[in-house]
């Protein structure tokens, strides 16, 4: 049979981003497959070397639309890290339930992606109405339902009022009544089992060997995750548990997904609780003394690494961001490998590409 | 002179082609509805269809190069001659534009007349998604026409007649066929499913794969064309499958309706689309490959099956 | 990660040179390696401790040097830290010993210039296809003109 090479991206309705794979396929099976990120390639690593600290936040946070705030968390962690600086509690606790909010966001666009590309709309449009819900819930708190700018050097901007309190978690609660609903629908769909079981399988041993993270990696078994395994912000006062599935397909993934976002709607009610009194905010100098940091956080897509070298003035010397995007769009051309080309969408949508993040 | 101007009314206003656009474009407003209120969404206006229609007669209409243009010009054309044709024989209430024997057959054959053209029309865009789509289109047309056939013969067998108007009559002195063969119009709900490509069996068009997959490149009064055609031949479809199962205008006691005969058989069909628009909104997508298997490995041995039993109950 | 044991392993390795571990914030250690011991480091924690986890390779332009981390994680952070000369460039990929490492050295070789001997498909990452200036330029490579 002859071969045909199907260009998906940089323009495809199954992408959110521009990335484009050149899938070369012979019928319905794909024999190989190029990918070419950098289309969304802003040069901000560079960028970072030409603003202040405080200006640098706020770029951070520009890296990526869906995982804005974890970004800047862990800027600013590690520039708090090198001032020697302790950020209050309650700025602690704020900055930790945005996080966690983030990723209610995150993985619910994503599971409505998925269900969109895989010619599920009623879910899409289930998933997506619900969002709404946890984008509310943002924007209550900071003003803006995907750039929040709550963090700054030293704690967080906004605070959270008692009444404030009630209400989202009122909300919260008819949300993890969606969710349930949502996990009953991707444990015994049939259908939805039919296209995504099987596909896309990855080993425990090929997730090690790439250096995957996240929920991809934990689908496959590998239990990783940066907030149990090395704490930042209050997870450590915090009690929940990490999902981890065996089955290493796209439908594991999705179990991982969603009981995360469970795991996530939990941990946002014991922040919203258990919020300490105090203040915010702790001053920070605007030149950090030199050093260099490796800060590093649990994204959505799993770990986000920072590292910032200072030179005593008052702009980073380097910053280096390496997102977790990164380390799954390595295993995309083994995933693609003899796979049909419906399923080829299955897989790029079930690996969770933020291309903004992958590209900077 | 009244049989030519009653003639030239069949043909142009009811049942006819002012009634059959009429109905392709209500019938995809009531689609359209149901499927937005099941997702949570609000859904179009009524004039929704009749704005998208006109907007795209409007619209330029380009093809790429190495497209053929004369054959990508004349396959929706083509397609709509074929759909609008065989509704002349599907009666609508008490009786159709047109009936003879056999006229089941025909109706058939041009309602399969539409998926070669989308193939073709798949295949001469001279663009890779469109080809992937014309593919799918054919292998998908090898997996739902033969259950259909047979699920549809097998009313035909049980009357005694190929003709649809003939097969209507019978089931309002008898019973509806769809209580006789339950497991025969399931097979052509099923059928139909996979002939309007409607999700889960929207494969050639997958929207979030190949972008509109045959249609990809056709834009303007061509597109607008092809939608006329897809509607069209819902509402045939639709139109059929209450005719050959459900007693199309009569309620089954022998009891003459006249002019309500028309409206007890809008109902029905309506029936039809209702169950039309769930399924379309309850499952995820199907892989073709999924979808042959389905079709060869369930529904045509079920099929082959209900008509053996229904050949040997008839002798 | 038993850190005090793979410390001794690599200076028992590298006898004649400098380690200097220190430790750095968040829970990270540092330690030095010329470059062309970095293989040969990379091999031992991968093989006798089993470190695979390979976060990042951050590159960086500091004047005479070009300094390149790599840096592992399990459970702890570790990061190995190398400095090549401007002139000279080059040092020898690890993406055998870690498949992971395939984009990282891709990006670093593009924004530095540096080459990675032995690497199965050193195109460029994230630059546009067309980015080939004469003389060749990095964006993250230090200039002389003053950045507003």
């Amino acid at each position: 049979m002859s071969r045909m090479t199907i260009p998906i991206g940089p323009q495809h309705p199954a992408l959110k981003e521009p990335v484009a794979f050149l899938l070369t396929v012979e019928g319905e099976r794909i024999v190989e497959s190029a990918l070419r990120i950098g289309y969304v390639h802003r040069g901000i690593e560079r960028i970072f070397q030409r603003r202040t600290y405080v200006q640098s936040v706020h770029l951070a946070e520009r890296v990526c639309g869906i995982c804005s705030h974890v970004h800047s968390t862990a800027y600013c962690q590690g520039v708090e890290a090198l001032l020697g600086l302790e950020v209050p509690p309650r700025g602690l606790y704020v900055r930790t339930l945005l996080c966690e909010l983030e990723r209610v966001h995150s993985h619910l666009l994503w599971l409505g992606v998925l269900a969109s590309n895989l010619g599920f709309e009623t879910i899409f449009m289930y998933t997506w109405r619900d969002r709404e819900i946890v984008l509310d819930i943002m924007e209550e708190l900071s003003g803006g339902r995907v750039a929040h700018a709550v963090n700054v050097i030293g704690g967080v901007r906004v605070d959270v009022a008692p009444d404030q309190v009630r209400s989202i978690l009122a909300q919260l609660d008819e949300l993890g009544r969606q969710v349930e609903a949502f996990v009953g629908v991707i444990e015994h769909e049939r259908t939805f089992q039919a296209r995504t079981r099987g596909v896309g399988y990855l080993s425990a041993d090929e997730i090690r060997r790439y250096c995957v993270v996240g929920p991809v990696a934990r689908a496959s078994g590998v239990d990783v995750d940066l907030r149990r395994d090395a704490p930042y912000a209050v997870y450590d006062r915090l009690d929940f548990r990490v999902v981890v599935a065996h089955e290493g397909d796209v439908w594991a993934r999705t179990m991982v997904r969603i009981l995360e976002t469970v795991e996530s709607l939990s941990l946002c009610r014991q922040l919203l609780v258990g919020l300490p009194d105090g203040p915010l905010v702790s001053r920070a100098p605007r030149r950090v003394p030199s050093g260099e940091v490796v800060s590093r956080c649990e994204a959505p897509r799993g770990e986000l690494l920072y590292y910032v070298r200072s030179d005593g003035s008052d702009r980073p010397a380097r910053v280096k961001v390496r997102t977790p995007t990164l380390t799954t769009l390595i295993t995309l051309p083994k995933q693609l490998q003899d796979v049909n080309t419906a399923d080829a969408f299955t897989v790029l949508s079930g690996v969770d590409l933020c291309i903004a993040c992958a590209d900077r | 002179m009244r049989d030519l101007l009653s003639a030239l009314f069949a043909l142009f206003i009811f049942p006819g082609f002012g009634f059959l656009f009429a109905c392709a474009l209500a019938f995809q407003w009531i689609d359209r509805q149901v499927t937005a209120r099941l997702q949570g969404r609000v859904g179009p206006p009524w004039f929704q269809p009749l704005a998208d229609f006109i907007k795209l007669m409007a619209k330029e209409d380009v093809l790429p190069h190495g497209a053929h243009s004369w054959a990508c010009a004349a396959l929706p054309m083509v397609s709509l001659a074929a759909v609008l044709t065989a509704a002349m024989y599907v009666p609508v209430g008490r009786r159709a534009a047109s009936a003879f024997e056999g006229d089941l057959i025909v109706v058939l054959f041009l309602l399969s007349l539409p998926a070669l053209a989308y193939f073709l029309a798949g295949w001469l865009s001279a663009s890779v998604f469109s080809v992937v789509g014309g593919n799918r289109a054919l292998l998908q047309y090898f997996s739902y026409e033969v259950p259909f056939l047979m699920a549809l013969g097998g009313p035909a067998i049980l009357c005694s007649s190929w003709s649809v108007s003939s097969i209507v009559v019978q089931q309002s002195e008898a019973m509806w066929m769809v209580f006789v063969q339950p497991v025969g119009f399931l097979l052509a709900f099923v059928g139909l499913i996979g002939k309007l490509k409607r999700s889960p069996f929207d494969i050639p068009k997958a929207k979030s794969e190949i972008v509109a997959g045959p249609l990809t490149e056709f834009s303007g009064r061509k597109l607008a064309l092809w939608h006329l055609v897809i509607h069209v031949q819902t509402v045939v479809g639709v139109f059929l499958l209450t005719d050959v199962f459900l007693g199309g205008g009569g309620i089954g006691i022998g009891i003459e309706l006249g002019f309500l005969s028309v409206l007890v058989f809008g109902a029905k069909a309506l029936l039809i689309l209702l169950a039309l628009s769930i399924a379309g909104a309850l499952y995820t997508r199907l892989r073709i490959d999924q979808l042959v298997s389905l079709g060869w490995r369930v529904l045509a041995p079920l099929a082959l099956a209900q008509m053996l039993v229904t050949i040997w109950m008839g002798a | 990660m038993k850190l005090d044991a793979l410390l001794e392993a690599l200076q028992e390795a590298f006898p004649f040179k400098e380690l200097n571990p220190r430790p750095v914030p968040v829970g990270e250690t540092f330690i030095t390696l010329p470059p062309d011991c970095l293989h040969r480091a990379v091999g031992l924690l991968v093989e006798r401790f089993d470190l695979r986890h390979l976060s990042a390779i951050t590159g960086e332009d500091v004047g005479d040097e070009i300094v390149l981390l790599y840096h592992f994680w399990d459970n702890q952070g570790l990061t190995l830290r190398t400095a090549l000369r401007r002139a000279e460039a080059r040092i020898a990929t690890v993406t055998d010993l870690i498949p992971g490492a395939a984009l990282y050295e891709r990006e670093v070789s593009e924004m530095l210039g540096v080459t990675f001997e032995g690497h199965p498909g050193p195109q460029v990452l994230l630059l546009p296809d067309d980015w080939d200036d004469e003389p060749p330029s990095y964006p993250l490579r230090q200039r002389q003109e003053e950045d507003s």
